[in-house]
């Protein structure tokens, strides 16, 4: 099957029941998306999807069966930047100090890049409720709602 | 501003080596070290350093938001297969049947590990892969395949058989008379009781105006770290490297080399990122051992992290207690007494991080009684927790001390600062430095301690409460630690140090004091951690301990380094050694400040001669307690209905000494408050305690705080440095906040309701039955 990641299009042999982190991780070597619970609970295998033309929404990649996206564009962390170029909310997210361990954070910032899409003036509570499926454990949240708030009024 | 290491008398020490004690999670080992061949300036609250303070960015910060960082599960090395281990179901009972057959025969799958290929490597106590089992989560047997798919698959199609016999999961179970044998010597601990004591308790008491007596209860708490246990391994030989997601890079390597039977410089172990510690990942563990027998049995690379399951069930946890707490106090709130005695379930194993020791430490006491019982039951291992012990201790005497403020009608702070403890009475010897006081003062100026209440909040069934509570943590560090300072011949530093960054921003911190001491640019200095193979050793970064241990070896390298540079810029400069100072990565004459050269120019044209230094940490001060300090106030607000807990803010005012760098500060303070919360409110492993079976092993079910649980934070740090600990004035701060937390939750819990809830987590079902009781 063919599926595109990052812009680029590659053709993959994956199994019926293979889910995208798998994919990505495995077949694709893209080691950014992170694997820790496997079953919808903690958000770190978050990435966004499209439809051709259609805005990118996140999902969560253990959840996601590879065979399910042929025909979609996929964006996982690495190709997130325009090459050098940071998005701005993985700009934030080092401004704010909004990452300890960073195992989460992938996750975390392709979810922000998906509420930020999504609203048009974000709260604090927005945050809280929108991020609320991206578990830290470094406790790390205090900063990722100042960075989130900050990249959400840089792009507007 | 620091003199010239080589203007300095290198031979002040009479002897190089010297006994000292080292304070590590609570415990005290003597070690033999080197002292140091000089000693700088200190840091002390006087000086004012402009790169150590300040705010500067998380160094490994661009390699986390790209997903460029690598981690141990994201090692992928040629030829490279993955393990899986098969896991005990049941609490107690032996393998009767293990057919692995149906496993082997599986297209993809390369070999097993089993029990015979392991004599001798024991991890909590316990034979690995013991067929004997001891708990749920006992790792059984491991199958080893060409992907991570395959193996976990092929380890599901393993026949195997059990036998049960009666099980003890729970402290109580394991001390009753009749309670089946859990570890071969007996339910606890041959120290059991442990029992701490100074002066005469039951004097004490006697003596005492009012007295208060409560038991409270702390669950089995889970570190549950985004990133499981585990390593890659890969033999050449008979040398193997591992890369681990370890605390303690050397301890991993000291545990292979001894399990394994091999020299230690046969084995390099590597750490670049890891995704999580909390004081559960300091040596090697099963999948550990798992990777590297497989990938010596098999010649190639073998992955093995502990899934999620094996992860909650099996890598370590902060265990139950159940302590019975007497307080005695005069009328006007002077203690005189302190009884406690306390249960606590180790598991199958660990060591004996009680709740006792903070009992003993924070308030001026002369008669304290501490006994502790360590039980063993079917469970999995109790490790290290962020701040083992104090967590547990400080939520039955901060709750305790609430209870008997109540008691005596007075003001919870007023009673904490009535009892102050000047020094530290264990040991009758002076802190090196103690500014709880202003921790009491400047977080009650900021929290509102004093004003008013709003009672016009509490609207229906809603009541506001607010509480405090005090912490310390023996953060001060010590030897052995070691680093070099390298420049480069483009001018640009290095720091070399084989320690470890979890995420605390050790990387950060060590470069900004290279950058300080040497006077470079901060942006021109790198930190190169994580490797034995290549690095000069610093201990486990666990016990709040990094900073204070490693800062100050890094601090004297780049001062040695310092000197040479000035010694070389004086020569191309044609000025006296002492005439120069280094700022901005630039060396220039003092009050000629264009007479200069930057460290760029001095490196070229010094060309392929190398500017480096060395630094060791010395000893630290005799018969001197160095500990941080803390105090935490919360506001919380609860509903009367439906028994839910609210944290509205959190207060949070520490004493560490000098802040190398506020942010990564402020997020560490964050972080062990928010875990705080977790422990306070949701956190609890739960038991099938008729099965012996654990329920919640996975991240719904463990509940962990998300984004919308965590209230107002102010967390800061008073202004101090403690130069009579070590030269840079630094202390801890990874553990601190974690301990006040809870306690400081439940007074305010117990504030607002009137009605005390003494266990946690403080669940709904336990408050309303707490109402309910009081009715």
């Amino acid at each position: 099957m063919n599926l595109t990641v990052n812009g680029g299009a590659y053709d993959v042999d994956a199994p019926d029941d293979e889910t995208l982190v798998v994919t990505l991780r495995e077949r694709l070597e893209l080691t950014g998306t992170k694997l820790v619970c496997g079953r919808g609970e903690c958000g770190a295998c978050t990435v966004l999807i499209s439809e051709e033309g259609e805005p990118r929404h996140a999902v969560y990649s253990c959840l996601t069966l590879t065979v399910a996206c042929e025909g979609q564009a996929i964006t996982t962390i690495e190709g997130l930047a325009d090459g050098d170029e940071l998005h701005v909310v993985q700009r934030a997210f080092i401004e704010h100090d909004a990452l300890q361990c960073g195992f989460c954070t992938p996750g975390q910032i392709l979810a922000a890049v998906a509420l930020i899409a999504d609203a048009e003036h974000l709260t604090e509570d927005d945050v809280a409720r929108g991020m609320s499926g991206n578990l830290c454990r470094c406790g790390t949240y205090p900063k990722i709602v100042r960075a989130i708030l900050a990249a959400a009024s840089d792009g507007t | 501003m620091a003199r010239s290491p080589n203007g300095s008398d290198t031979t002040t020490a009479a002897r190089r080596f010297v006994s000292t004690k080292v304070e590590i999670e609570g415990r005290e080992e003597t070690k033999i070290v080197e002292l140091p061949a000089f000693e700088p300036e200190p840091w002390g609250e006087e000086v004012s350093l402009d790169i150590v303070g300040s705010r500067v960015h998380r160094m490994d910060a661009l390699e986390k938001v790209t997903g460029r960082a690598r981690y141990t599960a994201d090692v992928r090395r040629p030829g490279m297969l993955f393990a899986s281990i098969l896991r005990s179901a049941v609490a107690h009972g032996r393998v009767t049947r293990l057919d692995l057959a149906p496993a082997l025969a599986l297209p993809g799958v390369r070999g097993a590990v089993g029990r015979e290929h392991v004599d001798g490597i024991r991890v909590d106590g316990v034979q690995l892969f013991d067929q004997a089992i001891h708990y749920v989560g006992q790792p059984l047997v491991a199958i080893v395949a060409d992907t991570q798919a395959i193996a976990d698959h092929a380890r599901r199609a393993i026949a195997i058989e059990v036998e049960t016999v009666p099980h003890a999961v729970t402290a109580e179970q394991a001390l009753a008379a009749d309670a089946p044998r859990v570890r071969p010597h007996g339910n606890t601990t041959r120290q059991s009781p442990r029992v701490i004591k100074r002066g005469d308790v039951d004097a004490g008491l006697r003596d005492a105006d009012v007295t208060v007596t409560r038991e409270y209860r702390t669950p089995v708490a889970l570190h549950t770290a985004l990133e499981t246990h585990g390593a890659v391994a890969e033999w050449v030989g008979e040398r193997v490297t591992v890369w681990e997601s370890t605390q303690g890079i050397f301890n991993t390597r000291s545990d292979l080399s001894d399990a394994l039977e091999i020299p230690a410089s046969n084995v390099r172990v590597i750490k670049e990122y890891m995704g999580g510690g909390f004081g559960a990942k300091n040596g090697a563990s099963h999948a550990t051992y798992v990777a590297v027998v497989a990938a010596k049995r098999l010649g190639r690379p073998v992955h093995c992290m502990a899934d999620r399951e094996g992860e909650q069930l099996d890598t370590g946890n902060r265990p139950a207690t159940i302590q019975r707490v007497t307080l005695g106090a005069k009328r006007d709130g002077t203690l005189t007494a302190i009884r406690v005695e306390a249960t606590i379930a180790l598991g199958i194993g660990g060591w004996m991080a009680g709740p006792g020791k903070i009992y003993h430490e924070v308030y001026r006491c002369p008669n304290v009684h501490t006994s502790e019982t360590f039980a063993y039951t079917n469970a999995g291992a109790m490790s290290s927790f962020r701040a083992p012990g104090h967590v547990e201790g400080a939520f039955g005497l901060e709750c305790a001390m609430d209870a008997l403020a109540r008691a005596l009608d007075m003001d919870p702070l007023a009673l904490r600062q009535r009892n102050y403890a000047d020094v530290d009475q264990g040991k009758d010897r002076p802190y090196s430095g103690k500014h709880l006081d202003e921790c009491y003062a400047q977080g009650a100026e900021r929290f509102g301690w004093d004003a008013a209440r709003d009672r016009a909040a509490q609207t229906g069934t809603l009541r506001r409460g607010r509480g405090v509570a005090t912490q310390i943590w023996g953060a001060g560090g010590g030897p052995p630690a070691y680093a070099s300072v390298r420049l480069n011949s483009d001018g640009s530093v290095e720091v070399l140090t084989g320690s470890q960054d979890l995420g605390t921003g050790s990387r950060t911190i060590f470069a900004q004091i290279a950058a300080q001491a040497l006077g470079a640019r901060v942006e021109e200095v790198r930190t190169l951690l994580g490797d034995t193979g290549t690095l000069p050793y610093t201990g486990n970064s666990w016990g709040s301990m990094t900073t204070a241990s490693v800062g100050p070896a890094v601090r004297l390298a780049a001062e040695e380094a310092r000197g040479h540079l000035v010694e070389a810029a004086a020569e191309m400069l044609g000025a006296a050694p002492d005439d120069l100072e280094t700022q901005d990565s630039m060396v220039f004459v003092r009050d000629h400040p264009n007479t200069s050269m930057t460290f760029a120019d001095i490196c070229e044209k010094l060309g392929d001669v190398m500017i480096m230094g060395h630094g060791s940490r010395g000893p630290n001060p005799e018969n001197t307690a160095i500990a941080a300090f803390g105090a935490q106030f919360a506001e919380v607000e609860v509903d009367t209905e439906t028994g839910q807990v609210r944290v509205l803010r959190i207060v949070s005012a520490h004493d560490s000494g000098r802040i190398v760098n506020p942010t990564l500060a402020e997020s560490q303070l964050e972080g062990g408050i928010i875990q705080g919360i977790g422990y306070a409110l949701f956190e609890q492993r739960a038991m099938d305690e008729r099965l012996g079976v654990p329920l919640n092993p996975t991240m719904h079910d463990y509940k962990i705080p998300t984004m919308s649980d965590v209230p107002t934070i102010e967390a800061f740090c008073v202004e101090s440095s403690d130069v009579v600990a070590n030269h840079t004035g630094a202390k801890g701060l990874a553990e601190p906040p974690i301990i006040p937390t809870a306690p400081a939750i439940a007074n305010a819990v117990a504030d607002a309701l009137g009605v005390e809830v003494s266990e946690i987590p403080l669940t709904p079902w336990r408050v309303l039955a707490a109402i309910a009781q009081a009715r």
